[in-house]
């Protein structure tokens, strides 16, 4: 398989069950690598035949999991700054950051709740911050919207558009919803069951 | 439902006869002053300095063993979950050991190792071990023998806690972090709950043993309530000198159910995630790798390893089996008794406790867990005064008294390992059972128990591993002429010649290395060194 994103760019990647795209985005995200063939985020090989060469945290990939892995310890507040500090940013610079990021999404008043406390819709917006507050080049989506209604998925995939147009990050969007494929990304890739992993994904 | 119900009423009165009625009657018997009700005898304990200073001792020497189990405990515990740690099957295994055994025999062994006339003194002379007998005699030798044998506990649940952190967790850390700031931010307060719970647990256990300060000599409380009971037969005020371990029990129990309850966050699984993460230790694993087999040498090995040296002299094993063969095999039967016992009610109530989710069987199950962390003088003075009556001389007096205390103290391991074993069982299984017209019991036989029956064996198996060591309980209640071998051993340690004591806890050891190989045959598949790596970075 051999998938080339360019920067700015919003892809969907559409398949069944089972054929292979989670494990595209963990390939990409650094939590696994490659058997054969390697990875590239810009102009930097990031893993190789078997290795990862850059690990998770210097990649510069945010991403939204499919069950979201907010941390319930922590406030939103807590799981946007957690990233932050670990990256090193000034406590001023973390505060304004999170209180930009949470107003963007729609959460300005609700940085010291706990994630459990909210809403399906309000869950997947401080997911969504919480990656985008890294400012990554990339963002990897895990069929973000698979556990939300009908009227809140439409709603939620007008919302990514709007920040991704707004924030200019590469997008690789996992669906197996051909709809949704079709309204978040400007090009769809389609995966089958016989999808291997041999070639290079270049972002 | 009516079969149902009565199997699971009578689950809960067995309890409450076996755990609850005893304290009850702890209570009585300690504000009976001649016949009368009267506080004469807790006034007596108020009133005494020594009193006062006894329970200082406990609680000094409890939180410093809970303070050393833990500082060792939650790093070795992630250690042998978390990471690529070579043969950490078999260190988790070796540390897990001395908590299989009376925490005595560890001190037996140290003292085999310390004490004067030990393995020290003969390779480096009698200075050396004069002071080395002056460290282990007193608070800091017995702190460290309880926390050898009790850290354990922290470990394994750390380790049980880290194999439930939903993996997605870790990794949305990781794509800013690296592992270092991940368990430290993410994983370790998700376990939170379990580490206070070991620590908790391990207080509270170090609180109550008296086998061993009473053998390396630091007074604390619960041996002054031991003696008053079974040296100085005073019942009543040994009752009431009881009551404050038990006090202190129930309110670290009750904080303890508050923090957990504020703690226990609900968690989502993704149908694909790996079961656990692990951490590539890089460079540093042999290194770790080094300290952690000196820690084993050094803390379990040695100890233990002196025993068998000790008692390897002629006509030493002769005589431990002509002195403790009845014993050993009284052990073995009252273990396997109470573990069967122990299963078929922890698997009733722990099946109430999971299935149905009422207020009444959180209560049934807090008190399971108080009973298990009580002082073994708290339950054997009041199983004492609730059975000593004429009209009850069919069980007391006889091994059914064991069997009942037993289930007092232990039913909470066997009904909290239902619970795990259950949580696993989708309740479908048994709707559809119930849907083609199954009744309770064919239910239960023919579809949860079998699916559940992994949890059961392991539940089995820790039961007679706790029944076979236990020591303060069965010392006060076993039946004349029918001691196991830890009370005839610990009633040996005054006179007996210091090989033959050791050989007598070398025939423990076997008692528990016994079902560890069983244990081992039914958890192959689940120690860390067999979970599958499911990443690499």
């Amino acid at each position: 398989m051999t998938m080339r994103l360019e920067p700015g760019e919003r892809v969907a990647l559409l398949g069944p069950s089972g054929c292979g795209k989670t494990t595209v985005l963990r390939l990409v995200a650094g939590f696994v690598a490659p058997d054969h063939g390697l990875v590239r985020i810009g102009d930097e090989v990031v893993a190789i035949d078997g290795r990862i060469v850059v690990p998770p945290e210097r990649r510069g990939v945010g991403m939204v999991f499919q069950d979201l892995a907010l941390w319930p310890h922590l406030s939103v507040h807590g799981n946007l700054a957690f990233g932050l500090r670990s990256q090193g940013v000034s406590k001023p610079e973390i505060e304004r950051r999170i209180h930009e990021m949470l107003e963007m999404v729609g959460l300005g008043t609700f940085a010291d709740a706990k994630p459990t406390r909210l809403s399906g819709g309000e869950q997947q917006r401080v997911a969504l911050a919480r990656a985008l507050v890294l400012r990554p080049h990339v963002l990897l989506m895990d069929e973000p919207l698979s556990s939300v209604d009908e009227r809140l998925n439409r709603q939620l995939r007008g919302e990514i558009v709007r920040l991704q147009m707004e924030l200019g990050f590469t997008l690789l969007y996992v669906t197996h919803r051909a709809d949704e494929a079709a309204d978040v990304a400007e090009r769809v890739a389609q995966m089958d069951r016989s999808g291997g992993l041999g070639g290079a994904v270049t972002i | 439902m009516r079969s149902e119900r009565a199997m699971l009423v009578l689950a809960v009165a067995v309890v409450g006869a076996a755990g609850l009625a005893p304290m009850l009657a702890v209570l009585a018997e300690s504000v009976r002053v001649g016949g009368q009700f009267g506080l004469a005898h807790y006034g007596v304990l108020v009133r005494s300095t020594r009193q006062w200073q006894l329970l200082g001792h406990s609680v000094l020497l409890a939180s410093l063993v809970a303070g050393m189990a833990t500082t060792i405990g939650l790093p070795l515990g992630v250690l042998m979950a978390k990471t690529d740690l070579p043969l950490r099957g078999t260190l988790a295994a070796l540390f897990t050991f001395p908590f299989l055994l009376p925490p005595y025999v560890v001190a037996v062994g140290w003292f085999q190792v310390f004490g004067r006339g030990g393995i020290v003194g003969d390779w480096l002379g009698p200075a050396v071990a004069e002071r080395t007998h002056a460290i282990l005699f007193g608070l800091s030798g017995t702190a460290l023998v309880l926390a050898s044998c009790l850290m354990p506990v922290v470990m394994l649940l750390t380790m049980l806690f880290v194999r439930t952190v939903p993996p997605r967790l870790e990794e949305a850390a990781r794509l800013a972090a690296p592992w270092g700031a991940t368990f430290i931010r993410v994983t370790i307060p998700l376990i939170l709950p379990g580490v206070l719970l070991g620590a908790l647990i391990v207080f509270l256990l170090a609180l109550g043993e008296f086998a061993v300060p009473m053998f390396l000599r630091y007074d604390v409380y619960s041996v002054d309530s031991f003696t008053r009971f079974a040296a100085l037969y005073q019942p009543a005020v040994a009752a009431a000198a009881s009551v404050p371990l038990g006090l202190i029990a129930l309110l670290l129990v009750a904080l303890e159910r508050l923090f957990l309850r504020d703690r226990t966050y609900e968690i989502r699984f993704a149908a694909s995630a790996p079961d656990v993460l692990t951490a590539p230790l890089g460079r540093a694993r042999f290194v770790l790798l080094g300290v952690v087999l000196l820690l084993g040498a050094v803390g379990v090995a040695l100890p233990l390893g002196s025993l068998a040296i000790r008692s390897a002299a002629p006509g030493v094993y002769p005589e431990a089996f002509a002195r403790g063969w009845d014993a050993l095999v009284r052990s073995l039967g009252y273990a396997a008794a109470g573990a069967t016992l122990l299963t078929v009610i922890g698997f009733a109530l722990g099946y109430l406790i999971q299935r149905r989710a009422l207020s009444i069987w959180r209560a049934v199950d807090s008190l399971t867990i108080l009973l298990f962390v009580l002082p073994s003088t708290v339950v054997g003075i009041g199983l004492i005064a609730l059975w000593n009556r004429p009209t009850l001389g069919a069980v007391y007096g006889t091994a059914w008294l064991v069997l009942v205390g037993y289930v007092a103290q232990y039913t909470a391991v066997t009904s909290r390992a239902t619970v795990a074993g259950l949580s696993a069982i989708p309740r479908a299984a048994e709707e559809a059972a119930r849907l083609a017209g199954a009744g309770w019991f064919r239910r239960v036989a023919l579809i949860v128990a079998p699916l559940a029956s992994r949890s059961l064996c392991a539940a089995w198996i820790v039961a007679y591993l706790l029944c076979v060591r236990d020591t303060g309980l069965t010392m006060m209640i076993y039946p004349p002429g029918g001691d196991t071998l830890p009370v005839r051993t610990f009633t040996l340690m005054a006179n007996g010649a210091p090989p033959l004591i050791a050989a007598l806890c070398v025939m423990m050891i076997a008692a528990a290395v016994i079902p560890l190989g069983v244990i081992g045959l039914v958890f192959g598949d689940l120690r860390p060194g067999r979970q599958r790596a499911k990443a690499a970075w």
